[in-house]
């Protein structure tokens, strides 16, 4: 039974930060219907600038300066290259998103090379005598849960808040909802569509940069690292229904978690965790069969 | 209050007003009638700036306002509640009105910035913008902890004035809008212009898939707010009944042009109003 816990805070942690990314998609996605398929790649493309700033900087002091970095990337792709395909069919601007992902893949092989580098785990702080993220494991119960898993699943508890709060209780935030729904009438009111779309992608970039910095210490930091979490991502965000950030990190959770109980328990004579891609696309089956638009995607309501 | 002078706009090569010029003085309420496809909408659309004019000029508060964008003229006082309504069908009540009163405290850097703007090149304008978006965060949010208690005054002070002509909204405040019945959502899409506190409405067809005795209803508080407000009216209506009956002046459109203009008492006895429009 221990193993089993194990397994499920393993795959509650690494399900974070697939709902992370995802959640960073359905940023976009709500605004814009546009899949960013460079999400990872852009996510990846910060880590490596933050494993930069590491070699000459303290890691707290790295983590801010990167999200502002991130936020400033997501905002010039927005300007610079989505912009000029706005209005354009969908599949153009997806095509475009295709050649964003080869574009930082590229640089960051040309800049950084592609030879993996260890990441570093946000360093220990203390707060009136508890110690907060770090190394080393919990007790708790019959298991062990890392101090790694426990951060990367703080993070995700927070940004998700910190976002709900904003898009709830903020002009902007409002604003930014408006303008997914309805920009003529947001125009109407006095919203800049165009500056809302770029607020859109910074605060994804933002997501996504955290979602990199906290895998790398699990995964290695190479070129293809965002690989494998992009396409979990992308099936967490259909679960959970693209237009909700919600329905994003609980569809990342249920991923996570069911790739690590696949992987384990899968007997070897089934392929073992090789099993773990098919059962998830299992998953997402079921789940659209039952419900098509993912477990909290809306269905339209309305009177005409 | 407004001078159209002259006003021609398309939708691509289709021209939908040829010419149009009109008046509204301030404190009145001004019909323009017509059938289907006689370009009233469109009209609304180029003052508000939706469509931009392809010649002819606009004058609001004796400010030329044909170049500028739709959520720059909304800032200056003018609300435009568009045909079909167009709430934010998957937002409450409360969040429409809220983004009603929007342009009201985000009115980043007035005409001056923009004028700037406008002559920049583009590689200069992607530095204007991108500065403005990195010093306009910090200097809004800075202004709005300045004016936090004023703002909330004002809004709620518009608010309640809402309420008080729609009772109805304050009832169903929590509700997602896209929920209520056809009467209600043009009674909000008119709150949520009224929370811009304008000084000009544009009304465009509110009558439109409403039952007559909540078309009634909508058209005796629009009357009441110009006479208890003094608030200057554009309305576009197909019911030229209605409109003429709370109307100081009238227009009517054919193909795009003008073809009569009078007051709404002479535009009533007119033989051709009768026979064309009134159905008498």
């Amino acid at each position: 039974m221990a193993e089993f816990w194990q397994q499920v805070v393993g795959g509650l942690a690494t399900g974070s930060v697939y709902g992370l990314l995802a959640l960073a998609l359905v940023l976009i996605y709500r605004s814009t219907s546009v899949l960013n398929f460079a999400q990872g790649e852009m996510a990846m493309f910060t880590t490596f600038i933050a494993w930069s700033i590491l070699q000459w900087g303290e890691y707290w002091i790295m983590f801010p300066l990167v999200l502002v970095i991130a936020a400033g990337i997501g905002a010039l792709v927005e300007r610079v290259v989505i912009r000029p395909v706005e209005g354009a069919p969908v599949l153009n601007i997806i095509i475009v998103t295709l050649g964003l992902f080869a574009i930082f893949n590229n640089l960051a092989s040309w800049r950084w090379g592609g030879i993996p580098k260890g990441f570093p785990t946000p360093p220990e702080i203390h707060v009136t005598g508890i110690k907060f993220f770090g190394g080393g494991a919990l007790d708790v119960g019959p298991t062990a849960v890392s101090y790694h898993d426990l951060t990367i699943m703080i993070f995700a508890v927070g940004i998700m808040i910190a976002l709900y709060l904003f898009f709830q209780y903020t002009p902007l935030g409002l604003a930014m909802r408006a303008t997914a729904q309805n920009p003529v009438a947001s125009r109407l009111m006095g919203i800049r569509v165009g500056r809302m779309l770029t607020v859109g992608w910074a605060l994804s970039a933002v997501v996504g940069a955290v979602a990199g910095l906290l895998i790398a210490p699990l995964v290695l930091l190479q070129p293809p690292m965002m690989m494998g979490v992009l396409l979990y991502a992308m099936a967490a965000a259909v679960v959970g229904g693209l237009d909700s950030p919600v329905g994003a990190v609980v569809g990342g959770l249920i991923i996570g978690v069911s790739e690590a109980l696949v992987g384990t328990y899968t007997p070897k004579d089934l392929l073992g965790p090789d099993m773990k891609l098919t059962v998830t696309l299992v998953i997402i089956l079921v789940v659209l069969l039952v419900r098509p638009t993912g477990i909290f995607g809306r269905r339209t309501l309305r009177r005409v | 209050m407004l001078q159209v002078r002259d006003l021609v706009a398309a939708y691509g090569p289709i021209v939908a007003l040829h010419g149009v010029s009109l008046d509204v003085p301030d404190g009145s309420i001004v019909a323009v009638l017509g059938a289907n496809g006689a370009g009233k909408s469109s009209t609304l659309r180029a003052i508000s700036g939706l469509l931009r004019p392809k010649s002819g000029s606009i004058k609001f508060a004796g400010q030329r306002i044909d170049h500028l964008a739709a959520e720059q003229i909304v800032s200056l006082g003018m609300s435009h509640i568009p045909e079909g309504r167009q709430l934010f069908a998957e937002l409450t009540v409360l969040e429409n009105l809220r983004l009603g009163a929007y342009s009201r405290f985000a009115r980043a850097d007035g005409g001056g910035g923009l004028a700037h703007r406008q002559g920049l090149s583009l590689l200069g304008r992607l530095q204007h913008d991108l500065i403005q978006a990195a010093t306009g965060g910090i200097r809004d949010l800075a202004r709005g902890i300045r004016e936090y208690r004023q703002r909330r005054q004002d809004f709620d002070a518009a608010l309640n004035q809402i309420f008080d002509y729609f009772p109805i909204l304050a009832q169903r405040k929590n509700q997602i809008s896209g929920t209520l019945s056809g009467g209600e959502q043009q009674m909000l899409a008119i709150g949520r212009g009224l929370m811009a506190r304008p000084r000009l409405l544009l009304l465009d067809e509110p009558s439109m898939g409403l039952a007559p005795l909540i078309t009634r209803e909508i058209f005796e508080i629009v009357q009441a707010i110009n006479r208890t407000q003094g608030m200057t009216i554009l309305v576009v209506e197909q019911n030229a009944n209605l409109a003429l009956e709370i109307a100081h002046y009238g227009y009517v459109l054919e193909t795009g042009r003008i073809a009569l203009a009078d007051t709404s008492d002479n535009l009533r006895k007119s033989e051709a109003v009768r026979r064309s429009y009134l159905g008498q």
